[in-house]
């Protein structure tokens, strides 16, 4: 077992895992919704920058373009539907999540509708090739997702710390009614939230897609593994979810090379249930107070 | 002059809602209470017999008329698709009869354990993998396949019963849908399991080979049927008996109070989990024997949405709700399959509609319109401000006599009253008119004055007759003497009595 | 002289407890209004109906000549952020506090205005220089720090924007007496400008003869001083300073 290529898959699925799990975590503890249709925005953006290569250009930025904008648009589509009409309604958490799942499942359908169930190929946006770093080697794909999702990570941690925006979501995650009366619109950071989320799981799209094909449920597993992380890392964390990237990234990556890829899932849910029966609240639910 | 009380508003306002209820002429409530469900208490239907108050003619009435409503949409079920479908209806009534059954007994994990548990169609797929499985390699007959279901089925529930005894709510169904997505990619990646084939196929069935297709269908369809009336039957037996009724006593974050009546409700919520568990597990052995295997189908994430849209849409928590939501989406999923992927899209529009607008379902409307309207009655009426602003609400509860607070109202109304007709022109007056006819407003504040309370109400005292007079308040008190309220001394009577109004028209301003 | 606030019967409530009955109240700028009442007259839903957050209500508010009440039955908070950046500043009752993060930024997330935002570190010099204590727990999260302290807090965060109108709810509620007498008196060194302050109170010796006027609430109306006298308030409020 090569200890440099488990770093580096294992860095290459904790940045992917990173930002999917941070959109559903972000989302759960500033909205208190479970956003289900994340898989669904994930399938979107695939097409839409897919959409973007075949019409527009090829070049690498215009197709990141492409998913990350649709991924914001569908992000809005869904705080639209979901989110606003719900949100002072009794027993919205469970109402939410099976709008979100309704849109999820509609959303599914008129893609394959739409696009028929032929699979489609996102264009190498990092080219093809291989860099070597002493007696480490990496192929673009791999430098390059890693690149993107470290630089969109930051630039959303960066930007929740300092910006006012950002102090809006941190502090509407903590209490509701107190952000109201600091002049926080409920709605308006909603959508911000949902934007933002959107626009990570577009760029995961578009980043995943560099492996995998575009199809209509090619959001369900990111959407499985983002809900799994951020769980396992405690919903509404955004530390315990990088973390809980980072060490279930690990394991798949010793998994995989280790027993063989069928067998990647089965570890990485033992690891996530053992961690929630020793931690209800996932590994960070623990030190930071988060919404109920 | 204060507003008049709105009176209109309040005679409009109906005290309760009448329940109206189809009356029948003639007795028969006692004989109805004889009669019982065998080995059980219950009896088939609570008539009440009662006097019509006009005509004195006895009268019954049905108390509560779900079940014949059940046993008419049942039997319309039963009768309806070998009568009248086509062999393709035949076959989605049974696909109807077998969801309802799933969520039913689905119901008795979310609705009755409070397990928000999304792995209950992969329960069913353990069940129809692990009996198909025994069929294929070990030759199991088709009534063994039964058997072996709910063993299966319980397996597994115990499995993911583990967690469920920590995580809570959205946790735990998060989890559940991650092991849904993790028995169906285990299953497509298994040879043994029919990686290649795209499912299990080659069990056994029930359905003698030698059978036609129609009768075989029909066949088919009763053996569903009798799984749904079973899967009813089970929730009724456990929703309904002890464990239903341990577990309503703690409803969620209710729990607390249960646990101090000293109701175990964790080791309840695990029993009918594995109860329900072993159930789910036991159709998926029917769903085996009766498709000759089993498809990974079961576990796809489009699968889980369609059943939890049957239940979203005709109301989580109830049984009605499960058959008639199972009813619409597979109306629509296929019968309607002509329409292609735009029925699943209509599907989702239901589901998504349903759960913008209505708070429980289907079902769910007619409370939600009672509360609906309770809701903006009791709005109005708190906001007939009219009424209000004497006591608070709270206080109000504290006082056994409400006439009291009525009158304080009513008091409080004449003083505004009053003090809007105190002038200088009314005091002067009085001061000069001792003896005289008085005018209507000075009659009618000193009306008031004389209807005050004994206690310490103002008199005049003849310290000295004709010389000294002194103001006092009455104690109000047998055997207690008045007490003198200032120094100030008069000489006649007549402005003695007029300090005694200056005080009470002073008191009167002062107060609210 | 304007009215900062003007309240025309006003009736509020949640449910079906009413629970304000047809109140009125003008506040006048540059007044410290003192609002007292026992337990549950509704000195708290006063202040929540002026930001929108009861239940249910009817009547006018008018903030600066803007009317910001109405009718309204449904969606408690809806429009609070919208009436807080009208110009208006509630310390509620239960602090609302973010208790995960830092004093710092509670202070940050009290300047909504863009220009407050701009300013936001000259404020909060001006904000701690009412409330000293706070200088060294910038840096603390503010779930870990004493009532006391939350208060201020919350009283800071409130006075980081331009409010032309500052509801106190229950300042020394759960405070040790000293401790809320500073308080008090903090909130009396604020210099209001054109703006208005009302302070709602259970302990009439604490405001009295701090505030230019003191209103009784009694069963959810209000008696006595609910409208603003007409003598100019320079000299009542003065000599305070």
């Amino acid at each position: 077992m090569d200890p440099y290529y488990l770093a580096l898959t294992t860095i290459n699925l904790a940045a992917i895992y990173g930002l999917l799990a941070l959109g559903i975590s972000i989302i759960w503890s500033s909205l208190g919704m479970i956003n289900m249709a994340q898989g669904f925005t994930f399938a979107v953006s695939g097409y839409g920058a897919w959409l973007v290569a075949q019409h527009i250009s090829t070049n690498g930025l215009a197709v990141v373009a492409g998913g990350v904008i649709t991924g914001a648009l569908a992000g809005a589509l869904i705080g639209g539907i979901a989110f606003i009409p719900l949100y002072d309604k009794p027993n919205f958490p469970l109402r939410s999540l099976i709008a979100t799942l309704a849109i999820s499942l509609m959303g599914g359908q008129c893609l394959l509708w739409i696009f028929t169930p032929r699979v489609k190929a996102l264009p190498k946006i990092f080219g093809i090739g291989n860099v070597h770093f002493g007696p480490v080697v990496a192929s673009y794909d791999k430098i390059g997702s890693i690149v993107c999702s470290a630089i969109l990570l930051l630039v959303t941690l960066a930007w929740m710390k300092s910006s006012r925006r950002g102090l809006e979501i941190r502090a509407m995650m903590q209490n509701p009614e107190g952000a109201a009366l600091v002049g926080v619109g409920l709605r308006s950071t909603a959508m911000a939230v949902m934007m933002v989320t959107g626009a990570m799981a577009g760029l995961a799209a578009v980043l995943l897609s560099q492996n995998y094909f575009i199809s209509p449920t090619a959001g369900v597993t990111p959407l499985v593994k983002g809900m799994v992380v951020a769980l396992a890392g405690g919903l509404g964390s955004v530390a315990g979810a990088l973390i809980a990237a980072i060490l279930i990234g690990f394991i798949e990556a010793v998994t995989a090379v280790g027993l063989g890829g069928q067998y990647v899932l089965i570890t990485q849910f033992l690891f996530i249930i053992a961690v929630l029966l020793v931690r209800p609240r996932g590994i960070a639910g623990m030190i930071e107070h988060t919404r109920e | 002059m204060t507003a008049p009380i709105d009176n209109t508003a309040s005679t409009t306002a109906l005290v309760g809602t009448r329940r109206l209820l189809p009356r029948l002429a003639g007795h028969g409530g006692v004989s109805w209470r004889r009669w019982r469900y065998p080995f059980t208490r219950r009896t088939p239907l609570l008539i009440e017999t009662g006097y019509n108050p006009t005509t004195l003619a006895t009268e019954r009435r049905i108390v509560n008329p779900a079940p014949i409503l059940w046993l008419i949409a049942l039997a319309a079920i039963a009768v309806a698709p070998p009568v009248f479908g086509n062999s393709s209806f035949i076959s989605a009534a049974t696909t109807f009869a077998l969801y309802a059954a799933i969520n039913v007994i689905w119901m008795l994990t979310i609705g009755t354990a409070g397990i928000f548990s999304l792995a209950s169609l992969a329960t069913v797929g353990v069940g129809a993998f692990g009996a198909a499985y025994l069929s294929v390699y070990w030759g199991f007959p088709w009534w063994a396949m039964w058997m072996v279901g709910p063993v299966f089925g319980l397996i597994f529930g115990v499995l993911i019963a583990i967690p469920a005894i920590r995580l809570e709510g959205f946790y735990y169904a998060l989890l559940t849908v991650g092991i849904t997505e993790l028995c169906r990619v285990y299953v497509i990646q298994s040879q043994k399991l029919g990686a290649a084939a795209y499912g299990l196929f080659g069990a056994d069935g029930f359905v003698p080979k030698d059978m036609a297709e129609r009768p075989g269908l029909i066949m088919g369809f009763y053996a569903s049927f009798v799984v749904l009336l079973l899967a009813l039957a089970l929730y009724r037996a456990i929703d309904g008996q002890r464990l239903g009724r341990l577990l309503r006593a703690a409803p969620e974050k209710h729990e607390a109070f249960a646990e101090a009546l000293g109701i175990n409700y964790r080791a309840a919520r695990i029993q009918v989990f594995l109860i329900s568990s072993a159930a789910l597990g036991g159709v998926g052995g029917f769903y085996a024997t009766l498709l000759h295997g089993a498809s990974p189908s079961l576990f796809t994430m489009d699968q889980l949405m369609l059943l939890l849209a049957m239940i979203v849409i005709g109301g989580i928590g109830r049984t009605e709700g499960a058959v008639l939501g199972t009813l619409i989406v597979v109306l629509f999923d296929k019968v309607f399959i002509g329409l292609g992927p735009a029925r699943l899209v209509l599907i989702a529009g239901i589901m998504l509609a349903t759960v913008l607008f209505t708070r429980g379902g289907l079902f769910g409307i007619p409370a939600q319109y009672r509360a609906w309207r309770g809701k903006r009655q009791t709005e109005r009426r708190g906001q007939r401000s009219g009424k209000g602003g004497e006591v608070m609400p709270d206080e109000a509860m504290e006082i056994a006599d409400k006439q009291s607070i009525v009158a304080r109202r009513f008091d409080a109304r004449v003083r505004a009253e009053l003090k809007a007709l105190i002038t200088d022109a009314l005091i002067e007056e009085h001061r000069t008119s001792a003896n005289k006819r008085r005018s209507d407003a000075l009659e009618r504040v000193l009306t008031y004055f004389r209807r005050a309370a004994v206690a310490d109400k103002y008199a005049v005292l003849a310290v000295k007759p004709f010389a000294e007079y002194r103001i006092v308040a009455l104690s109000g008190r047998r055997g207690v003497p008045p007490r003198v309220v200032d120094d100030q001394v008069f000489t006649t009577p007549e402005a003695a009595l007029h300090g005694v109004f200056l005080k009470r028209v002073s008191d009167l301003r002062d107060s609210t | 002289m304007t009215d900062v606030l003007r309240i025309e019967d006003l009736s509020a409530g949640y449910g079906p407890l009413g629970v304000l009955h047809s109140v009125g109240l003008t506040v006048r700028a540059g007044e410290r209004v003192g609002i007292i009442g026992l337990n549950g007259h509704g000195k708290s839903t006063l202040l929540k109906a002026i930001a929108g957050l009861t239940g249910w209500q009817s009547g006018s508010i008018k903030l600066n000549g803007i009317e910001i009440g109405g009718t309204r039955s449904q969606g408690p908070g809806r429009y609070t952020h919208k009436i807080v950046r009208m110009g208006l500043a509630l310390m509620p009752q239960g602090d609302a506090l973010f208790h995960g993060l830092t004093v710092a930024d509670h202070l940050d997330s009290g300047a909504y205005t863009r220009r407050a935002w701009r300013e936001r570190k000259q404020r909060r010099e001006h904000v701690l220089a009412i409330f000293p204590p706070l200088e060294k727990l910038l840096g603390q999260p503010v779930g870990k720090l004493s009532g006391g302290e939350r208060r201020m807090v919350s009283l800071a965060r409130g006075l980081m924007d331009d409010a032309k109108l500052l509801l106190i709810d229950e300042p020394s509620l759960g405070l040790a007496p000293k401790i809320s007498k500073g308080l008090i008196e903090a909130l009396m060194r604020i210099d209001i400008k054109d703006g208005a302050m009302v302070i709602a109170e259970q302990n009439l010796s604490l405001l009295e003869g701090k505030v230019s006027r003191l209103i009784g609430l009694h069963a959810g109306k209000l008696k006595g001083g609910a409208v603003a006298p007409d003598m100019p308030l320079s000299e009542t409020t003065h000599h305070h300073h």
